[in-house]
């Protein structure tokens, strides 16, 4: 029924996204969710139409143009036939939703569209390694005076930490990405821990400081990218603890509460320098789906 | 239903704010626990469960903290503690009007507003402007004395200001900070050390305020004024841990927070705006303190008493309804907004969280970030006064017709806002009966059944 964990992803973005509006009293403007889902579409699609080889060679530089209305579809196959990747740019809007926040509709039109459009520009040896959602949030709150990201928003239930982590938990196990989940929250509890220790706090302060939903949705549906992220376990888990580091950093050193976005954004780029050292195959959704090729889920 | 007034607004003296912000700390006497941390008063427990009230004006890294004082006690016996990131000079503290505060919470306080029905037969008037009360409490007492070094405790930087003496401390170890106090005459609590170490480990300085007993006699005033500082650090943060060492009742804290350009969040606790733009019954109006409070609490309980709430979001060039007048450009640098220019209205966005925090459900201190959220709300009540009088019209009788629904809707909104009962509410609505019986002649036709109307309208 559901194809891929993208469609598990997409799933579980718009529950929490429901769930936030329903029961955390956002004020969630449905037109700003209409405008990412639109703009990302359309850019989507403009690159692809661009960047689409009409010749019928499969492209090897561009994973997005595959067609993935055909689940019998390989993708080592001549393909002549334009079809939508939809499904990851609507996973990009619906991260954008959760946690991008602002006034103005063009801010959101901007986020989603240089979002998109980072896949397609910043990427080397076919692939992309900034993770789209990020990157649109970091392109608006440097560009704009006008967006914002709110940490605070989910609060500290503990039922939403199960549903984050069971929702996580079944797309990664899909995706075989969880090691960097594992090592992004592992080290960074770590850290936190280790500075509690040192400051004198308590331990319910740690405890508060992990519970944040912002921080799970971060850690289960953006810094496991399985595209832009790298490719080899030893990579991922040396990547992944760099994020954690450059968090803790950002967030007590330089009291950032958009930390782990600005991590993510900075440390995004050594993906290309680990794929060197540890030439490991690329993520290819075909492995584990041979109906459908792949592509990259995002928060 | 036109004719508004805005009567009444909420007032913080219905949770006779504390003094403020952190550490408040006293010199003889006993221990009594504020936000700020500690008062030390004479086995006074009534200064359990107050309000504290604090201004944050603040652009890029640039914060001015106004601290209201109304601690209550002996004035001799007031001191009080703050953690600071940074150390601050004499010209950067002063005392703040002392009715500053209560401007602030006069503005952006919830609101009661009043409409009245107009008879449904008559031509509807254009709205007349608001009209607006307000009020304005004030703060309180204290003071005494401090003293020199030692222990790795560095005095920074020591002056006067106003009725205050101020030292400016940076320690090396907790225990020897504690010792330093005591030693210096301020009675702290036990377990203060272990809550003053991560302060000190975080860099943080402490200051230190006292009052200076024959400058506050000579200056005249009843109460002590607030405190304000100004400093420039990247931390955005409210301390409130020191506040709640052996604390274990609640405690209020308004925070006000002054932006240029929009909403200031929370943002490692949640914000719930308070349920507002309800309609309730006219009785409330003279009962709004009591309506305020106990929806209040019933909203904390039922958001899990660990959230913040948002009372009130609003550029402050203008309200609407207003419960006071909104400051003059002159009020507002009193306030400590800073980015004035002379003979400009300044951009000043206010955000008004009210937290109700205990030890176990706040275990963090408040960290804020401004946002460019320009999204106004407020805490807004509404009173429709009905129009009783005699009506001459079918709209007039279908007008009186939805009275009882319309009064039952109200009576359980406020039932479901505040935990009150039902049935002590519905006593107190309006009554209709008396209408209809000053109504013979409509009383009859409502309840003509709609083929009797045909009929008479046929002239059958």
């Amino acid at each position: 029924m559901l194809k891929d964990a993208r469609d598990h992803q997409i799933v579980f973005l718009t529950l929490f996204l429901l769930l936030g509006v329903a029961m955390r009293d956002w004020s969630l403007r449905p037109e700003m969710v209409g405008v990412a889902v639109g703009v990302s579409l359309a850019v989507q699609a403009g690159f692809s139409w661009a960047t689409h080889d009409w010749s019928g060679r499969k492209s090897s530089n561009c994973p997005d143009r595959q067609d993935f209305s055909n689940p019998n579809h390989n993708p080592q196959i001549t393909n002549h036939k334009f079809t939508l990747n939809w499904r990851s740019p609507l996973i990009t809007a619906l991260g954008l939703s959760l946690l991008l926040r602002t006034d103005h509709l063009w801010t959101m039109a901007l986020a989603a569209g240089l979002a998109i459009a980072s896949k397609f520009l910043f990427k080397a040896n076919h692939k992309h390694f900034f993770n789209p959602a990020n990157f649109g949030i970091i392109a608006v709150l440097t560009l704009t005076q006008d967006a914002w990201v709110s940490p605070g928003q989910w609060g500290e239930e503990i039922w939403y930490a199960l549903i984050f982590l069971g929702a996580g938990g079944i797309v990664l196990r899909r995706v075989g990405r969880w090691d960097t989940t594992g090592m992004f929250l592992g080290s960074y509890a770590l850290l936190e821990a280790l500075r509690n220790l040192y400051l004198g706090w308590s331990w319910d302060v740690w405890a508060h400081r992990l519970s944040s939903g912002s921080l799970l949705l971060f850690a289960l549906f953006m810094v496991t990218d399985p595209r832009s992220i790298p490719n080899a376990r030893p990579a991922r888990l040396i990547w992944a603890g760099a994020i954690a580091l450059l968090t803790f950093i950002l967030r007590n050193q330089f009291y950032l509460s958009t930390a782990v976005f600005w991590a993510l954004f900075a440390i995004a780029p050594l993906t290309l320098v680990l794929d060197k050292i540890w030439a490991a195959p690329r993520f290819e959704w075909r492995k584990r789906f041979s109906f459908e090729p792949n592509t990259l889920p995002q928060a | 239903m036109m004719n508004h007034s805005v009567s009444d607004h909420l007032k913080l003296k219905f949770f006779p704010f504390l003094g403020l912000l952190l550490f408040c700390l006293v010199s003889f006497a006993m221990p009594a626990w504020a936000f700020c941390g500690f008062y030390v008063a004479k086995a006074d427990t009534s200064l359990y469960n107050r309000a504290s009230q604090v201004a944050i004006a603040r652009d890029g890294d640039r914060t001015v903290l106004t601290m209201a004082n109304d601690y209550q006690g002996e004035v001799a016996d007031f001191a009080m503690v703050v953690p600071v990131p940074v150390v601050l000079q004499e010209d950067q503290v002063k005392v703040a009007d002392p009715t500053i505060l209560d401007r602030l919470d006069a503005f952006s306080a919830p609101r009661l507003v009043e409409y009245f029905d107009e008879n449904p037969c008559a031509p509807r008037p254009y709205p007349e402007m608001f009209r607006l009360e307000s009020e304005a409490p004030v703060a309180a007492d204290g003071g005494t004395s401090a003293s020199n070094q030692a222990l790795g405790v560095t005095v920074e930087s020591s002056f006067s200001v106003g009725e205050y003496d101020i030292l400016i401390l940076s320690a090396r170890e907790s225990d020897g900070l504690q010792t330093w106090l005591r030693e210096n005459d301020y009675r702290i609590p036990d377990g203060a050390s272990s809550l003053l170490q991560p302060y000190i480990r975080q860099g943080m300085k402490f200051f230190v305020a006292k009052v200076n007993l024959q400058e506050f006699d000579q200056q005249g005033f009843q109460s002590l004024r607030p405190l304000q500082m100004s400093y420039e650090s990247p931390r955005f943060m409210l301390p409130i841990r020191l506040g709640m060492i052996n604390a274990e009742s609640e405690q209020d804290l308004v925070v006000y927070l002054l932006s240029r350009n929009g909403r200031t969040e929370l943002t490692n606790y949640r914000a719930v705006p308070i349920p507002s733009d309800a309609n309730i019954p006219l009785f409330v109006k003279d009962e709004f303190n009591d309506f305020y409070t106990d929806m209040f609490q019933r909203s904390y309980e039922r958001e899990g008493k660990n959230v913040a709430f948002l009372e009130y979001a609003w550029n402050m060039g203008n309200c609407d309804p207003c419960s006071a007048d909104p400051l003059t450009p002159e009020e507002l640098s009193q306030a400590g907004v800073f980015w004035t220019r002379p003979g400009e209205w300044p951009s000043v966005f206010i955000s008004r969280l009210h937290v109700r925090y205990t030890r176990n459900k706040f275990p963090e201190d408040l960290m804020f970030q401004e946002t460019s959220n320009q999204q106004q709300f407020q805490g807004r009540y509404v009173l429709t006064h009905a129009y009783l009088g005699p009506t001459s019209c079918p709209a007039g009788e279908a007008y009186r017709r939805q009275l009882p629904q319309r009064f039952e809707q109200e009576a359980q909104s406020l039932a479901r806002l505040t935990g009150w009962n039902i049935n002590d509410i519905r006593r107190q609505l309006p009554q209709i009966d008396s209408v209809r019986t000053e109504q013979p002649r409509f009383e009859a036709e409502a309840t003509d059944s709609w083929w009797q109307s045909l009929w008479s309208l046929l002239s059958l």
